[in-house]
């Protein structure tokens, strides 16, 4: 079989699997009353009583929160890997080919770009500045890459390059915000929490929604960016760690073993069905199971998170460390939580704001180093995805929460030791592979220096729609009541990027 | 029978006339009936949001009014001229209505038609119309124990139910403890109630248990919640906050029981208030709990306009149940809210001093020791020697250096920035503006800067760089406590009128363009000290400076504009704060109650129109959450929402009988409230459940059984270390830091660590964890706790494995589970059964069933098998604590962990 005719009949299954729910859930609650070691399917009682408002939170089942759920369509891709690059790297110097403003570099900037505009750090008149990189077409489709991404380069024809990417934000939070949970305000739900929201886990012994950091700090917004919103907390990312325990509180407190562990949950779970049996209250069966899991996921957490059993090629391939908290070896990680049946993993690298303040903020010194860490092992992920037959299936997402100005920045007015760019909201770029995404292709156009979008202007709504969609979600039917309304991800907007859909 | 039959025929038709016009016609009610048809089917398109075809159903008169095509589409009393009902009954696809989507059902049709027919009355939502009293139902019943129950009574009737009977004692005894105090009972109380076998045994642990300190930590802590108390920023650098004070204020609140009306005065207006003060000031800082953003580069009048919407909306959905956010971008697309009605109310909060400084003005100033009696001296020095205007409006300076001009509203900078987006600085020769000063009865600029050169020159133009010169002045190098700013006054030329102020600033000293010369931090223009020639006058002044300059305890509050730096409120038009409409002022939605024509249009007169008794929403929501504490649901489920879109309440006469109550027999009473409610034979009852009533009812929406629902993330805490024996019991004071594994705290641009408390503080009740927004205590939002950016209406209970994995392995609960396993040899220094039976009692209160004592036996033999042959395993499972660690030990202490990770001690049952 191939792996497309796999791919339709996992999804044919989980159509069936809907209906079977429905019509088996009593029997399964009868089942684990009496033998337990089943996983507690739950009841099929809503928190929110549907019938009064007519917008039911169909996806909800609060004693099975994580059970595997069809989507509204068949979608191409069943999970998701989203890299974020925290502060916001430079299309200038990686996506956005733009030989026009290397004729401006060193030139005051004309003040139509400056009237009515306002720079985070950008003050008074600022000088333009020309690209930092040499760029060159590659693959069949002849995509324009710069020199500091010499490994993607060679996969361009998987990938789609969004290239006129807009904001309203230019402060890295908000714009993190707007980009993850649809509003640059806090309190609403991540994409992250959304996606599993609606389809569930594949794999009940691992989260659902599994978020790796590197770069030393965690992204502006905070654990905002994963958090559920008004979505049930169970949603929420669950944050992986690569120092200390890799989910918090996994390992077992010092001195006690597997067997006495196994023998307390036991204990717990046979003194549990007792008070079942007294009280019958299904939340006390849904109990045991998250019991039973928590042991499960106790042997399985650190297993898939422990990259020292891959082979060598594969290190190589990804550059990755073991041992050391890395991006590389997020990156490794990621591709064995999709392989594994997580829904949603979230990568944030932080480090990315290059305003020209210290080297390691400079367009010329700075970015190249971070472009050194990333470029292989994201090019190796999507080998890696192909290889495995799980391209298809995954989507891989690579972007940020801006991009930056084609001027110098001159921070408060004043001239900056490096070269740098300031935060910017008109344009910028981002990319999409797998899931069913169209390879080589390129999606709209800046102007000749790559200040504003002039075609193919795509928001971080068209974004979340258009991930929505890959995954069999209707982002305008999508919604989740809380405060009296039906909140989506999309908010008010979001149209599919149809031209990047194979 | 032929000449029979035209009378029959005559006689019957005359029979059907009279039945037609005498039969009771089913009168249709608007609320019930049809606006749910509306809401469900029509809004969308036809409502606050859209409104196609120039036609709504939101406001009566927008519904019963002329639409695009010059008819209107409901003709009250006429269902064949209406419009809307031709449209529903069309076949055409293109016609029909609902357009592209189901057509009504021949009911839903039958409804409509019958509604116009008998005049198309309009109704309002029950939730905006003030609560009346609630006659009890007449039910005799000997289950009754006070006037909740005949309400719960009707509806189990209705449904064919039954109540159960009550919990037995040792439960309720702990349910009421948890549910009134946040802990298990102390063995002082639990033993009186276990011993009391009178009537009134219960009623007296009710009593007892209100009147213990730690009912208002309780509280609290669900107040925490609504106030979206943290003790840091929000957003990226997610900074520090000073803030703590407001939460022993809402302990003192609650333990006093502190009327709900002024509990709520005091939070949203308490600086209004005649002469606040400390404590109705630290009061207001309720609605300082909004975030602030410390990012670089970032417009603080954006971040300003969002922390007075999020006022807004936090009165709105945690005060009223009302989610009036979205009326924010149009008018509301099914309550009766319209756009500008949002930004009239608005306008109550748009005029607070806080501006989103990175300093969090403007901030209550308490004086320690001998400056808090150098200020009383001075004020009482201020109302002999001059008057007590001044006393006042001195002593109010001095604690809140209010009102002065923050330095982040200069522009126009040339050589010279926000530095940071924070203060006004300038560089060698630069030069700035600070807009819109007015300069009507001034005589002295009394300001505050920083600076690291000596031989700075600042200079004061009116109107333009070139225009008059108003005042130069000397600025010297600072050096001191509070970061070097330094707090001068200088005299100035009287000036009338409102100017634009133009600052240069000149040092020759300077060597480069690039260095700030100096930095401001706020500015007053106003007048001399006054009582020049009163005896003691030099002295006071003297104070007067010192004490500007003095350190003190700060705590963010709000503080309204005078008229100087009012502020006009705008429509923002798509809820976008840049894009400005029309100018509106204060004003409450049509829909409410008025506010009263004597009181003041500020937040002082909305808070008064907040405890009107004729507002129907402030009393109800109030009920609502605190029922939803005690019984795990509120009687309208969406505490948040109490609107047409909220789920309509299971009992909505109780919910306006004890709404009535409370404001009145009460008067406003919460611990009244809540002795009622905890009173209730519907409280009182065991809550087991069986096969059928899980069917009928899964979700105890009748209350045919007592609550049984997982405690909250601070209960789970507190019950743990008070069972463990390790409870502190200190009350009060700075946010602390238990226990948390490493890497938790990632902030960009913030060196702020978890330093790991001290002692006791270890072992603090939960609401005393300090709380950052972006990184909160983990095992607080594992089990369902939110960040608390924005306010948190209700916590939806979730059940998961991470929750298992936290009471199982997280330190803090194994720590808590040795000091259990060594509270167990306490109660019984020999044999493991009796040291289990009693540490069960210990938490539970009732013997253990053989059952769960044979589990938990089998389970220490089997861990001490293991431990016999494992001495590190031992010591490990121990700990240092105990010197000479036994086999013994270390299988009771895993015994102890297994039963606090019980369900029945998880939950309140």
């Amino acid at each position: 079989m191939t792996q497309k005719e796999l791919h339709n009949q996992r999804l044919l299954k989980e159509a069936e699997y809907k209906t079977l729910q429905h019509q088996t859930r009593r029997h399964f609650l009868k089942e684990s009353a009496m033998g337990l070691g089943a996983l507690a399917l739950g009841s099929f009682f809503y928190s929110c009583d549907s019938k009064s408002s007519g917008m039911a939170n169909t996806f909800f089942d609060a004693t099975n929160p994580l059970a595997p759920k069809p989507p509204m369509f068949p979608g191409k891709a069943k999970s998701v890997i989203y890299i974020h690059m925290a502060g916001a790297p430079s299309q200038l110097e990686l996506f956005s080919y733009k030989p026009e403003l290397a004729k401006l570099d060193g030139l005051d900037c004309p003040p139509s770009l400056l009237e009515g505009k306002k720079f985070a750090f950008i003050r008074g008149v600022p000088k333009m500045l020309g690209p930092q990189a040499k760029f060159s077409q590659h693959g069949k489709s002849g995509l324009w890459l710069s020199e500091n991404l010499p490994h993607l380069s060679t996969v361009v024809d998987d990938m789609a390059i969004l290239n006129a990417v807009t904001t309203d934000q230019f402060n890295h939070a908000p714009a993190q915000l707007l980009m993850h949970t649809g509003t640059a305000r806090l309190g609403r739900p991540s994409m992250g929490s959304w996606v599993t929201y609606g389809l569930g886990s594949e794999n009940k012994n691992l989260p659902g929604f599994v978020v790796l950091t590197s770069g030393g700090n965690n992204p502006d917004a905070g654990k905002s960016v994963w958090g559920s919103g008004f979505l049930p907390s169970v949603y929420q990312g669950v944050q992986c760690r690569s120092e200390g325990d890799p989910v918090l509180f996994i390992k077992d407190p010092p001195g006690m073993d597997r067997d006495i562990r196994k023998a307390s949950i036991d204990a717990i779970n046979k003194i549990n069905k007792e008070e079942y049996e007294e009280y019958k209250d299904p939340e006390t069966l849904s109990r045991i199971a998250q019991y039973e899991m928590a042991y499960k996921m106790q042997i399985s957490v650190p297993e898939v998170m422990n990259i020292n059993d891959e082979p060598a090629y594969i290190h190589e391939m990804y550059g990755t460390k073991p041992g050391e908290a890395n991006f590389a070896n997020n990156v490794l990680l990621a591709r064995k939580l999709v392989e594994k049946g997580v829904r949603f993993v979230q990568l944030f690298d932080w480090g990315w704001d290059t305003h020209g303040d210290s080297a390691g903020n400079a367009v010329d010194i700075g970015l190249i180093n971070k472009c050194r860490k990333v470029d292989r092992p994201i090019t190796a992920l999507i080998l890696d995805l192909k290889q495995r037959g799980l391209l298809d299936e995954t989507l891989v997402i690579w972007g940020s929460e801006f991009g930056r100005t084609p001027m110098l920045e001159n921070r408060e007015g004043k001239k900056m030791p490096f070269k740098g760019r300031d935060h910017h909201a008109e344009a910028y770029s981002m990319w999409m592979a797998g899931g069913g995404i169209k390879g080589g292709t390129s999606h709209g156009e800046t102007d000749e220096i790559g200040y504003s979008a002039v075609s193919g202007k795509v928001d971080a709504f068209d974004i979340q729609a258009t991930i929505l969609n890959q995954l069999g979600f209707d982002h305008e039917k999508f919604t989740y009541e809380s405060q009296g309304r039906a909140f989506r991800l999309t908010d008010v907007s979001g149209k599919i990027i149809q031209n990047i859909i194979s | 029978m032929k000449r029979l039959l035209p009378f029959i025929v005559s006689i019957v038709l005359v029979a059907l006339v009279v039945a037609f016009i005498y039969w009771p016609v089913e009168k249709i009610d608007y609320n019930t009936q049809v606006k749910p048809i509306f809401n469900k089917k029509c809004i969308t398109c036809h409502g606050g949001v859209k409104q196609k075809a120039g036609f709504s159903l939101l406001f009566q008169e927008e519904a019963l009014g002329k639409t695009e095509s010059g008819k209107p589409a409901i003709v009250p009393g006429n269902p064949n001229e209406s419009e809307l009902i031709r449209r529903l009954l069309l076949d055409d696809p293109e016609e029909r209505m609902p357009y592209k989507h189901e057509a009504l059902s021949e009911e839903e049709i039958d409804i409509l038609t019958k509604w116009i027919e008998q005049g198309a009355e309009w109704g309002e939502h029950w939730a905006y119309i003030p609560v009346k009293e609630e006659a009890v139902p007449a039910i005799k019943n000997d289950w009754v124990k006070n006037d909740i129950d005949p309400f719960i009574l009707a509806k189990l009737s209705d449904q064919k139910l039954n109540p159960s009977a009550a919990a037995d004692k040792p439960t309720l005894l702990r349910r009421v403890s948890l549910d009134l105090t946040g802990l298990p009972p102390d063995e002082k109380i639990a033993t009186k109630f276990l011993n009391d076998n009178s009537e009134k045994a219960y009623e007296n642990l009710v009593d007892d248990l209100m009147a213990s300190p730690h009912y208002g930590e309780r509280w609290t802590a669900l107040w925490m919640d609504v106030a979206r108390y943290a003790d840091t920023r929000g957003y990226e650098a997610d900074r520090s906050r000073t803030i703590w004070k407001y939460r022993d204020w809402l302990i003192h609140a609650f333990n006093q029981d502190k009327p709900y009306d002024e509990f709520l005065m005091e939070q949203m207006a308490g600086d209004l208030m005649p002469n606040p003060d400390d404590d109705k000031y630290i009061a207001t800082a309720f609605h300082r709990n909004t975030m602030t953003n410390d990012e670089g580069g970032t417009q603080n009048e954006e971040f300003r306009t969002a922390a007075v919407l999020d006022r807004v909306n936090t009165t709105w959905s945690a005060l009223m149940g009302t989610s009036f956010n979205c009326v924010q971008c149009h008018s509301h697309p099914y309550d009766p809210f319209k756009h500008d009605e949002y930004y009239k109310f608005v306008a109550f909060f748009n005029n607070t001093r806080d501006e989103d400084t990175q300093s969090e003005f403007p901030l209550l100033r308490q004086y320690k020791g001998a400056d808090s009696v150098k200020l009383i001296q001075l004020k009482d020095w201020l109302a002999t020697n001059v008057n007590q205007e001044k006393s006042d409006q001195y002593y109010t300076f001095l604690k809140t250096w209010q009102p002065t001009i923050n330095s982040l509203q200069c522009d126009e900078f040339n050589n010279g920035a926000l530095i940071s987006s924070w203060y006004a600085g300038l560089r060698k020769d630069g030069s700035c503006r600070l807009p819109n000063v007015s300069l009507d009865n001034t005589n002295q600029l009394m300001f505050s800067y920083t600076s690291n050169f000596n031989g700075g020159t600042w200079s004061i133009y009116i109107d333009s760089l070139t225009g008059p010169l108003l005042k130069t002045v000397s600025l010297s190098k600072t050096e001191g406590h509070r970061e070097n700013w330094r707090i001068v006054t200088t005299d100035i030329p009287p000036v009338s009128g409102r100017h634009n102020l133009y600052f240069k600033y000149t040092n020759p000293t300077l060597k480069t363009f690039d260095e700030t010369g100096a930095l401001f931090e706020w500015f007053q223009f106003g007048e001399k000290f006054p009582g020049q020639g009163k005896p003691g006058f030099d002295v006071a002044k003297k104070n007067f400076m010192e004490l500007m300059d003095a350190e003190v305890q700060t705590t963010p509050i709000l503080f309204e504009n005078n008229k100087e730096l009012f502020r006009t409120t705008h429509v923002f038009e798509r809820g976008n704060w840049l894009v400005k409409g029309n100018v509106v002022t204060p004003e409450v939605p049509g829909v409410m109650n008025p506010m009263d024509a004597k009181a003041p249009k500020n937040r002082l007169g909305l808070a008064m129109w907040m405890v009107d008794k004729k507002n129907p929403l402030v009393s109800r929501t109030m009920v609502n959450r605190l029922w939803e504490q005690l019984f795990g649901q509120g009687l309208a489920e969406t505490l948040e929402d109490l609107g047409t879109q909220g789920i309509p309440p299971t009992h909505k006469e109780l919910l306006d009988h004890l709404s009535w109550k409370f404001m009145n027999d009460f008067d406003w009473s919460i611990k009244k409230l809540l002795k009622e409610m905890a009173m209730s034979a519907t409280y009182r009852q065991n809550s087991k459940t069986n096969d059928e009533l899980q069917k009928i009812d899964p979700l105890n929406k009748f209350y045919a059984r007592g609550p049984r629902i997982r405690l909250s993330a601070e209960q789970l805490r507190d019950q743990a270390l008070a069972v463990s024996n390790s409870l502190s019991g200190k009350m009060y004071g700075k946010s602390v830091m238990p226990f948390q594994p490493e890497g938790i705290w990632r902030s960009p641009y913030n060196g702020d660590k978890w330093v790991m408390s001290q002692g006791e503080d270890q072992n603090r009740r939960a609401l005393y964890t300090y709380w950052k927004r972006t990184a909160p205590y983990p095992t607080m939002i594992t089990f369902d706790g939110g960040a608390r950016e924005v306010c948190v209406t209700r916590r939806i209970r979730t059940n998961t494995p991470l929750q298992a994995l936290t009471s199982l392995n997280d330190s803090t609960y194994f720590v808590m589970a040795r000091n259990f396993a060594f509270k167990m040899q306490e109660l019984d220094n020999k044999d493991v059964n009796n040291q289990i039976r009693k540490g069960y009692e210990h938490m539970m209160f009732k013997p253990i069933t053989e059952t769960k004592l044979n589990a938990l036996v089998e389970l220490y033999t089997k861990s001490l098998g293991t431990f016999t042959k494992n001495e590190k395993a031992t010591i490990d499972i121990i700990g240092t604590k105990d010197t000479s660690p036994k086999p013994e030990t270390a299988a009771l202490v895993v015994v102890a962990s297994a039963m606090l990770n019980l369900d029945e001690w998880v939950n309140k049952n």
